[in-house]
């Protein structure tokens, strides 16, 4: 939800209920002070019936007033103290209908004898003016909701305006281009302090990456050298005379461990640029095209191990980087290769939505750890680190990477979308 | 051939050196920026190898002021910089090749003779030894003008025999030649022996001598009887 959206909603729910509060108690006070007035008026009006009955001994005339009306009626004996105010309908003669009113009853004494007496006024103008102020009040609301309504829309919205630009220019920040996240100008003091952070940050970061990046490539160089000598020099020595078979075995050796070393040196080097971004040079790959590469690729190997090998191919674009894709699909294959049983058969295939690529192999417990650094079976002759990097490329690209085991077959998908 | 070998690894560029000199090539060797530039200034190479952090100065910027003076060498960038950015702009810079280290000095000279090939014999790819040629733009084998058919792997290891006459090649140098150093396999590259032994029968029935060895264990070697 957007910020202004949520403020907009407290702020005119807010309002809201404090005006039709505000209104509710307004009409209650006001109904109030009318009754009392009325009240007081209609007690005015007792005592002079009282006075005049005391002075001259008879009932005044049960004449109508306007807007007021008066009648006698002999009370019970026993009825000694009776007053009560009460609401009630006043019929208005002029105008010849029922008006709402209000009602005193009273006991006048008279030679001796209870008189009932009932005075009743109309509550109309009382009525009248309690529902102009309402009218009032009502209007006053709808105003200020329309007013904080439009204020929230425009004034808001321009306010934060300087706050989505930066957003809008962080999120197109990259640390391998040179551009500055920039200023923003705002009297804002919050933005800009948050354009000063945010500049001070992005500073720091292409620092740091320049670093790393300087490290890496330092770290490279170091170790690939003395690498580089070894391997030239086992080159150089083989070429100097005719070996024994025993001499030819212990070159071999050698010189697989110096492979594994570079290799090894190299998939560290790989793995720290993929998780710290440093690969870029994303391009729209034929995933259908390179899968059918890769399987001619492992041609020998699959012919060797006497594997079958099952493609069902659908077309597919992706969106990476060419040189992680490719180890993407090589560590696969070899994995699905090296896993293998003799004579096996190995499936891939490849729908919109993901790349699966199974094989036979021997039952073994699930481990969580298959995806980690260095984690491999003890009978594996791979360095553990295949799938590590499958999994940071996965990663990289938001794609998922999974295992399953069905039946002694071990499955790897690959889900493009989330 | 003329070749310069600018890699201030002393060890490395000894190495090198010892492997191209013989077959009437000629090999010199610079050891820091301001010798290379020198002797890039004074003289044409039919191929420089080019590390890139040198003593004095960057590779790339010999590279530049190679190309600046217009000079027709061929430039192979030998470097431990892994990163596409630096293999992108020795390219762009006008290098023929980027191979990274460590690599055998068997693809290193398969690299170099392909670009002295390309640069000397413009159109007329020819690769000959004895009765055996090779059209290496057509991809075709001809023994005493009879074509031979080899596949494609085939036909690259022949290639890449005949760059290294007389060399032992190892097993580990061709099947890296062959499906690339990235593809992690496994160490056993006994699968390369049956692409050997298929190569030796179409040769040899297409009437050449057998001019292949093998090397206990190693590799296999491709020499004149």
């Amino acid at each position: 939800m957007k910020l202004t959206t949520y403020y907009n909603r407290v702020n005119i729910i807010t309002s809201i209920v404090v005006l039709i509060a505000t209104g509710v108690i307004y009409y209650l006070f006001i109904h109030l002070i009318l009754t009392n007035k009325l009240d007081k008026d209609l007690a005015v009006e007792e005592e002079e019936i009282q006075q005049y009955t005391r002075t001259f001994q008879k009932l005044p005339l049960p004449a109508s007033y306007i807007d007021q009306s008066v009648s006698y009626r002999k009370a019970p004996k026993d009825s000694v103290t009776v007053r009560d105010f009460s609401y009630t309908t006043y019929f208005n003669p002029k105008e010849n209908e029922e008006e709402p009113g209000r009602r005193l009853i009273t006991i006048v004494e008279l030679k001796g004898e209870h008189i009932l007496v009932t005075i009743t006024k109309s509550r109309v103008e009382s009525e009248d003016l309690v529902r102009v102020i309402l009218l009032i009040t009502l209007g006053v609301t709808i105003i200020l909701l329309g007013c904080l309504f439009l204020i929230n829309r425009f004034v808001l919205n321009r306010l934060w305006q300087p706050f989505y630009n930066i957003l809008k220019r962080m999120k197109v920040f990259e640390v391998t281009s040179s551009e500055h996240v920039g200023i923003e100008p705002t009297r804002i003091d919050e933005f800009n302090e948050l354009t000063q952070s945010v500049n001070a940050m992005a500073e720091r970061v292409r620092y740091d990456y320049k670093e790393l990046k300087s490290f890496t490539d330092n770290a490279s160089h170091e170790m690939m050298t003395p690498l580089a000598v070894i391997n030239s020099k086992l080159d150089s020595l083989v070429q100097t005379d005719v070996f024994t078979e025993q001499q030819g075995a212990l070159l071999e050796d050698i010189y697989q461990a110096t492979g594994r070393l570079s290799r090894l040196h190299q998939s560290l080097l790989l793995l720290a640029k993929i998780e710290n971004n440093l690969i870029g040079d994303i391009q729209a790959i034929d995933l259908k095209e390179l899968v059918a590469q890769k399987a001619r690729q492992f041609e020998e190997l699959l012919e060797r191990d006497g594997l079958k090998l099952e493609v069902i191919l659908c077309e597919k674009t992706i969106n990476m980087s060419r040189y992680l894709a490719d180890i993407l699909l090589n560590n696969l294959f070899s994995n699905a290769v090296r896993h293998n049983i003799k004579g096996g058969k190995i499936i891939v295939e490849l729908s919109n939505v993901k790349l699966v690529i199974g094989n036979t192999g021997k039952d073994f417990e699930t481990k969580t750890k298959l995806f980690d650094r260095f984690s491999k079976s003890n009978e594996s002759d791979g360095m553990g680190l295949g799938l590590a990097i499958s999994k940071q490329v996965c990663n990289l690209y938001g794609y998922q990477i999974d295992y399953e085991q069905v039946k002694k077959m071990h499955y790897f998908s690959i889900f493009f979308d989330r | 051939m003329k070749i310069l070998v600018i890699e201030d690894e002393q060890a490395l560029s000894e190495s090198i050196l010892a492997y191209f000199t013989g077959e009437g090539n000629i090999c010199e060797h610079a050891y820091d920026f301001e010798s290379a530039l020198e002797k890039i200034e004074l003289y044409a190479y039919d191929c420089i190898l080019l590390d890139l952090g040198l003593p004095g100065g960057e590779g790339l910027d010999l590279l530049s002021r190679l190309k600046a003076r217009n000079k027709k060498d061929g430039v192979l960038i030998i470097s431990a910089r892994h990163s596409l950015d630096d293999r992108l702009s020795g390219l762009d810079l006008g290098a023929d090749d980027y191979l990274v280290k460590p690599f055998h000095l068997s693809e290193l000279k398969a690299r170099v003779s392909a670009i002295v090939r390309r640069k000397n014999f413009d159109g007329d790819n020819l690769i000959k030894f004895n009765e055996i040629t090779i059209d290496v733009a057509a991809m075709k084998v001809t023994v005493d003008d009879k074509l031979v058919v080899l596949t494609k792997k085939e036909f690259d290891l022949l290639v890449y025999f005949l760059s290294n006459k007389g060399k032992v090649v190892t097993k580990n140098a061709m099947a890296e030649h062959l499906w690339g150093d990235e593809m992690d396999l496994s160490d056993d590259f006994d699968f390369i022996y049956t692409h050997m032994k298929n190569l030796k029968k179409k040769l040899s029935e297409g009437g050449a001598k057998d001019y292949v060895r093998s090397v206990y264990g190693i590799g296999y070697k491709f020499a004149d009887v």
